[in-house]
């Protein structure tokens, strides 16, 4: 009863054309590109990668093997388990969790600086800073970073002409350059949702704390994190999302021998070209990554509401 | 107190320091390749300085298409992602509040959603929609439109935050009024709404096709027939490159740069304008002592002079004169092989015949040449090594010196 009740209320506040077209744009963009592509590959996943010809036969029923390929790997494996993609699956994870705190670690003190500085030249001069590595290509950042960790690279060039190390230390294949680069590539969104949170706290709070003879810890803890709170929920669900989803700086930083879980899925669709196995993996990293972000929000009591301002 | 300050004030600088060289270094490093004639983006062993990868670079048939593709999806996604982002904002200043968080988180989504899931599931999607049309909807399964899709689907969203913001200011009386005095809905928002929203529309265009140009997870899906420059990019990096990669990123970092410090300037003026702040003195009115405005004049000028020279300036005595060095660098080298083989074949002379020297005795000569030591010397440890039995090999020391090691690295990549 209510619900035509509300339309028409929209239509009365926006007129007939002008309504019209935002409820067209609107659900255009609900409808067509967010929730009927993810049901499609929803429903692809749990499919048999067949031929075209037997598309839409009877051959073409629903099945769970994709997702059991993932856990149990290939059928008459001598493994019980798919070890080697359940390991990436997990590494992946763990990995995106640690360039998470690392990330907050690194942005909480220039957040706080940035944040309750007066402004003028110097902090405009370091926003402007800040943002010109973020108009630059994802794959260009990440090779940056590769001409600094490769073999030949700088880094090995320092170390060796200052004589720390006499043989070329592979940073690639001890994957300390790809966690270096997830941390490059996604620091800004760590560092501006908590900026702007920690912009509109009151000074003279901090001032009443201190004056009152509450020590720099406690300041922190009691004034700082609490109001910073949905910053920080922000920027931590915003990196470690696009880190555990994160496909240009594992493919030119990752090593040889250890992959990232998106890699795997890259794999299925372009070069398996195993598309339904592809959709399966891709489905497996879209659930685990949003179920441990609102587990996360559940424990920390962070609303939606607050991801993205 | 006082110590405990500066105490303070020091730590900030250090870190604030490790914070910007983390973040700029990076880029500064990948800036100076370009100017290297080494064949493979590096700059230790520095060559000779030189223009060619921005010669390359323009000459490069690949990137120039890319750079069209990107400018046409980029457009596209503008259009199509600012539009979307406006509605869908002007949506949730009105929607029912029951409905308002569900509403929210749905086209919140797009940005938490893996750019990889995103391209596949607007692959798969749109790849079923084409088959139920058929032959004549080809257009569907076209890359360009594949990826315009794709990236809206998630740049429409950023779009729609900045937007929010902005709607947070808006006076609805406004529009109340209008409506009153008779205008339509369609004037209404053409004439109260769209200049009130003009500078967030025009910042989400900006950041809508920053966003389109540098995507690469989505667009790796979908591109199809139509790579974008970052696809190129990312072919090129894992497939052998050489510094002209480089030299785009310097181009991108210029521009960027210029774009940032315009903006700055322009933000100040109009300050100056209304009279919030005043202009500085004894500096010519167009620079009313503004940083921003200096270091923009300042850049000009490098990059005027750096195009200039680029045209007289060539680097081809220095790579000749790098090329003799290095050809001398290797004769001795060669010597100092032959030589060490000479001696290890007179050490061995009492234990075997010359004649029947088996080639493996030649891998232990050069085994010796490799000693511990001569990597020790090489590394600089400056430690006075030269007095154990092997001193023949502390004069080879200089001739493995840490660029020659580099230079066998980086001859094995190519």
């Amino acid at each position: 009863m209510r619900k035509p009740k509300m339309f028409s209320e929209f239509f009365k506040n926006n007129g007939l054309l002008m309504g019209g077209i935002l409820m067209f744009l609107v659900s255009f963009w609900i409808i067509v590109l967010i929730l009927l592509p993810q049901l499609s590959m929803l429903d692809f996943s749990f499919r048999y990668n067949l031929p075209p010809a037997l598309q839409g036969t009877e051959a073409d029923s629903y099945t769970l093997d994709n997702y059991r390929y993932l856990v149990f790997g290939p059928e008459g494996a001598s493994d019980a388990f798919n070890k080697v993609d359940l390991m990436v699956f997990v590494r992946t994870i763990l990995a995106a969790m640690a360039v998470t705190v690392l990330n907050l670690i690194l942005c909480y003190p220039l957040a706080y600086f940035l944040g309750q500085s007066k402004g003028g030249g110097f902090i405009r001069l370091l926003v402007i800073m800040l943002v010109i590595p973020y108009w630059i290509n994802e794959i260009l950042r990440a090779f940056a970073l590769r001409i600094i960790f490769g073999d030949g690279g700088v880094l090995n060039g320092v170390m060796m002409s200052l004589g720390l190390i006499d043989q070329p230390y592979d940073f690639i294949n001890a994957d300390i350059a790809l966690y270096a680069g997830l941390g490059y590539a996604y620091i800004l969104l760590m560092l501006f949702p908590m900026y702007n949170v920690i912009e509109s706290l009151d000074r003279n709070q901090i001032e009443a704390a201190r004056d009152m003879g509450a020590s720099w810890v406690r300041i922190h803890r009691r004034i700082v994190i609490p109001h910073a709170k949905p910053g920080i929920a922000s920027g931590m669900t915003m990196v470690f999302m696009l880190s555990a989803g994160a496909l240009a700086a594992p493919q030119v930083l990752g090593g040889t021998s250890s992959l990232w879980f998106t890699q795997l899925v890259y794999q299925w669709f372009n070069d398996t070209l195993n598309w339904q196995q592809g959709a399966a993996y891709a489905i497996v990293l879209l659930v685990a990554s949003i179920a441990i972000v609102l587990g996360f929000m559940k424990i920390f009591k962070v609303n939606m509401g607050d991801i993205g301002k | 107190m006082r110590s405990n300050i500066l105490f303070g004030r020091v730590a900030l600088a250090v870190y604030l320091v490790i914070f910007f060289g983390y973040l700029l270094g990076p880029l500064l490093v990948m800036g100076l390749t370009a100017f290297n004639s080494a064949p493979f983006p590096s700059i230790t062993p520095w060559q000779c300085y030189t223009y060619e990868w921005f010669g390359a670079l323009f000459q490069d048939e690949r990137i120039l298409n890319g750079i069209k593709h990107s400018f046409i999806v980029g457009i596209g996604t503008v259009i199509l992602s600012v539009s979307i982002g406006l509605a869908a904002s002007l949506v949730l200043t009105q929607v029912w509040p029951r409905w308002r968080s569900t509403y929210y988180t749905i086209i919140i989504a797009p940005i938490l959603i893996p750019g990889v899931v995103l391209g596949i599931s607007t692959l798969v999607f749109w790849r079923r929609v084409s088959e139920v049309f058929g032959e004549n909807a080809a257009f569907l399964n076209n890359g360009l439109f594949l990826t315009i899709i794709g990236q809206s689907t998630f740049i429409a969203s950023y779009c729609m935050l900045v937007f929010v913001a902005r709607l947070q200011r808006f006076d609805t009386g406004l529009t109340e009024a209008a409506l009153d005095l008779g205008a339509t809905h369609t004037q209404a928002f053409r004439k109260i709404m769209l200049p009130f929203m003009r500078p967030a529309i025009a910042s989400a265009a900006v950041l809508a096709f920053l966003a389109s140009f540098e995507n690469y997870n989505t667009t790796t899906f979908t591109f199809g027939a139509y790579p974008t420059l970052t696809i190129e990019l990312s072919q090129m990096v894992r497939y052998g490159i050489n510094p002209s990669i480089s030299a785009l990123a310097v181009i991108i970092v210029a521009l960027t740069v210029f774009a940032a410090l315009a903006a700055e300037v322009y933000r100040r003026r109009s300050k100056i304008k209304s009279g919030d702040i005043k202009p500085g003195k004894g500096l010519p009115a167009w620079m009313f002592g503004n940083v921003a405005t200096i270091l923009l004049v300042a850049l000009s000028f490098v990059v005027i002079a750096m195009v200039y020279s680029a045209q007289a300036y060539s680097p081809a005595q220095c790579k000749i004169d790098y090329k003799a060095e290095r050809q001398i660098e290797n004769q001795t080298r060669i010597e100092a092989l032959q030589k060490a083989r000479r001696e290890a074949r007179q050490n061995a002379a009492p234990l075997e015949s010359i004649t029947s020297e088996p080639p493996s005795q030649g891998a232990g000569a050069f085994g010796s040449v490799f000693a511990p030591t001569n990597l020790e010397d090489a590394a600089g440890t400056g430690s006075e090594e030269s007095g154990t039995p092997e001193a023949p090999a502390s004069p080879f020391g200089s001739v493995f010196a840490p660029n020659n090691l580099e230079d066998a690295v980086g001859a094995g990549k190519n």
